[in-house]
């Protein structure tokens, strides 16, 4: 990183305020998350589980993060409190860092939510609120609670987000910080307390503290750390990368079997996928599906796949839920895992002039949503073989294939899948015998002659007298 | 209405402006449902509905498995695929003779054979909904015969512009529908209205048999083949 600052940098933060909360509730099936219990967050925090999130309706009773679960609900009996998954919290923060990266190359995360540099996006999204409007929408489908900050510089720019303020300059930001109190900002407890006792109350008492004494008494971190802050020492940052590869791990928060839960929990996975497709450039070609039981049973593998690389969000959730449907799941799940297979580069979309639907991409998905209830032998097209024995001179293909009859003589427009045994004294034969004599050269070799025939209610078969290997009437095929 | 180019060389009639708009009741009279040529022309001329009904549902109650109804409904068939469209043979009871098909000008790489008969009404009525296919056809089993059943094909037949054709299995006593055509085919090829939306055709239709197998032409050639 370069001393100087560049005069053009102006980050964004988003930071979640509610993470916590949300994210011990993600995967719960929205009519769980319906009733209106007053809802919090809880972890062990040295040996005793606390809160560490609680919301609006919790907090109107009394209910505090840091407070012990016990006391809580001692409190608030009808608190709601989730353990906290830190998974899915590091998972949410995943998604709105993909979703930051198609806004910009700088992205890094904080604790709570990630800064990303927009200064040089400003040419592709115009003006900053144009930007703003923009991100926000884009954010909205991950369902989380954000809030957004602008800052000159990174440091800042996370706690702009949570005061929920913007400064476009440093003086602007100068004047926002001198007014905030020292509780705004990202120090140690005992670094708090320190100040505390030298009466420091608001960040502006902070900066008039001359830099040797705050040194001398707090060490060098919380000069440098106001340093930062204030745009005069650059921010050191680990830039965030998209992964890879897209491999997702689901906890859920209660175990279920229940079909329309696991495709709710699927779907908020989905979120993350498109993103990552997009920031990656990629297309997806197939979805694994794991599935693993809370009871250590076997675990139940699927996979979903688009007949075209691509990602049609409805009709993979669709072909999700028709793979879903038939599989019986015998114990409660606990875990999901999502791993995508993906091939790179973009197809221009083709939609059709005039209907707007796309006749080459609509038939493929139709197919694929027949494919997945009836499964791929279900599904057939059917064509000719090059072979003289008529049972033998078809077969099922898959659909689609192009095949070229050769000129046989004329045949029924059914055939029996094998020919069955039949009297001669119910028919009356009308024409004929068409001989065929082949198959000497593969062991199955069989004469006959083939015949049209009437039955007693008029109806043309078509029999035949086999000679060789067996002997006897049988009828192969129904001419209507 | 847009104007077409002959609309502007010689004036066209009130009436005629009229009956261009299908906006429009015109009480007892109705206007015929556009169809689909069956492909004998014998067959257009003497169906109520002047061919197969489009988006519409026609039963074909057939005497006995494969009494005609395949070589009935060829000629539609090949006209759909030469349109570049697919036809959908949803549990047919037999295996349809690709040969034959491809003799009656049925492009086979547009023919989706659907051979799982419990899914055969499901699949029937997504091809119907998704509007691509040019024809369905559908070989209900004896237990899935029920007037809900054909019901629902006939409002996804609505959808779209293919007609679609449910054949009954032999002896099965058709459910009561809305279909706009019911056709009996009887033993030879002889077909007879049972019920059109259109009201009755007069008498059975008799159609040539045109697949009449001609073996013997062919019989001193084959035999010097083998």
């Amino acid at each position: 990183m370069s001393g100087t600052l560049r005069k053009a940098a102006l980050w964004t933060g988003v930071v979640c305020p509610r993470l916590a909360l949300e994210a011990a509730g993600r995967m719960r099936a929205p009519d769980e998350n319906a009733d209106d219990r007053p809802r919090a967050a809880h972890d062990t925090v040295g040996g005793q589980i606390r809160l560490v999130a609680v919301d609006e309706a919790a907090a109107r009773l009394g209910v505090r993060t840091g407070q012990a679960l016990t006391d809580a609900l001692a409190i608030a009996p009808r608190l709601d409190s989730q353990p906290r998954d830190r998974r899915a919290e590091a998972a949410w923060l995943e998604d709105l860092a993909l979703v930051a990266y198609g806004f910009s190359h700088q992205v890094a995360l904080t604790g709570d939510g990630v800064v990303l540099e927009v200064g040089g996006s400003r040419r592709l999204h115009g003006p900053l609120d144009t930007l703003l409007d923009a991100l926000d929408e884009a954010l909205a489908p991950l369902g989380v609670t954000t809030r957004l900050g602008v800052a000159p510089v990174a440091a800042a720019a996370g706690l702009m987000a949570r005061a929920g303020s913007r400064a476009e300059t440093l003086d602007a930001l100068e004047k926002t910080l001198a007014a905030w109190p020292i509780e705004h900002l990202e120090l140690a407890p005992a670094e708090r307390r320190k100040l505390d006792g030298l009466g420091v109350r608001q960040v502006r008492d902070l900066v008039r503290l001359p830099r040797f004494e705050l040194d001398r008494r707090l060490g060098q971190g919380v000069g440098r750390y106001l340093d930062q802050l204030r745009g005069r020492l650059e921010t050191p940052l680990v830039y965030w990368q998209p992964p890879e590869t897209f491999a997702r791990t689901v906890d859920l928060p209660v175990p279920v079997r229940r079909t329309d839960a696991l495709i709710f929990a699927l779907n908020r996975v989905l979120d993350g996928l498109e993103h990552w497709l997009r920031v990656r450039d990629q297309r997806l070609t197939r979805l694994h599906v794991t599935l693993v039981p809370e009871d250590q049973g076997p675990k139940i593998a699927f996979s979903a796949g688009l007949g075209q690389p691509g990602f049609q969000r409805d009709r993979l959730l669709e072909i999700l839920k028709l793979k879903l449907e038939p599989i019986r799941i015998q114990s409660d799940i606990e875990t999901l895992r999502v791993e995508a297979d993906s091939v790179s580069g973009q197809r221009p979309p083709q939609a059709d002039l005039w209907s707007g639907t796309n006749i080459n991409d609509a038939w493929p998905a139709l197919l694929d949503r027949l494919e997945a209830r009836i499964g791929e032998d279900g599904l057939c097209g059917v064509a000719p073989k090059s072979d003289h024995r008529p049972e033998k001179a078809w077969a099922w293909t898959k659909p689609g294939t192009t095949a070229v009859a050769d000129d046989a003589p004329e045949r029924p427009a059914w055939l029996l899948p094998d020919p069955r045994p039949c009297r001669l004294d119910d028919l009356r034969l009308i024409d004929g015998p068409e001989r065929i004599e082949t198959g000497w050269w593969d062991g199955q070799d069989c004469r006959r002659d083939y015949w049209v025939a009437h039955d007693a209610s008029g109806h043309r078969l078509w029999v035949f007298r086999e000679y060789k290997p067996r002997d006897g009437w049988f009828v192969h095929g129904v001419f209507g | 209405m847009p104007l077409n180019s002959n609309s502007i060389s010689k004036p066209i009639s009130l009436g005629q402006l009229l009956a261009d708009r299908d906006d429009l009741w015109r009480g007892r009279q109705r206007r015929p449902a556009p169809a689909r040529s069956t492909g004998h022309a014998a067959l257009d001329a003497k169906l109520p509905t002047g061919g197969w009904p489009r988006g519409k549902l026609t039963e074909l109650v057939p005497e006995r498995a494969g009494s005609g109804e395949l070589d009935l409904l060829l000629p539609c068939l090949a006209e759909c695929t030469r349109e570049g469209r697919s036809v959908v043979l949803a549990a047919p009871p037999l295996v349809p003779c690709p040969q034959r098909l491809h003799r009656a000008g049925v492009d086979l790489a547009r023919v989706l054979v659907v051979r799982a008969p419990d899914h055969a009404l499901w699949a029937a009525e997504q091809c119907l909904k998704s509007g691509l296919c040019g024809a369905v056809v559908v070989w209900p089993q004896r237990n899935q015969v029920n007037e809900r059943a054909v019901r629902r094909l006939q409002l996804a037949a609505e959808n779209g512009e293919a007609p679609l054709f449910v054949c009954y299995p032999p002896g099965c006593p058709a459910p009561p529908s809305l279909a706009a055509l019911r056709l009996a085919v009887h033993a030879g090829g002889e077909l007879e209205v049972l019920r059109s939306a259109q009201g009755r055709a007069n008498g059975p239709i008799r159609l040539a048999p045109d697949n009449v197998v001609t073996l013997a032409a062919r019989r001193h050639a084959l035999e010097r083949r083998a």
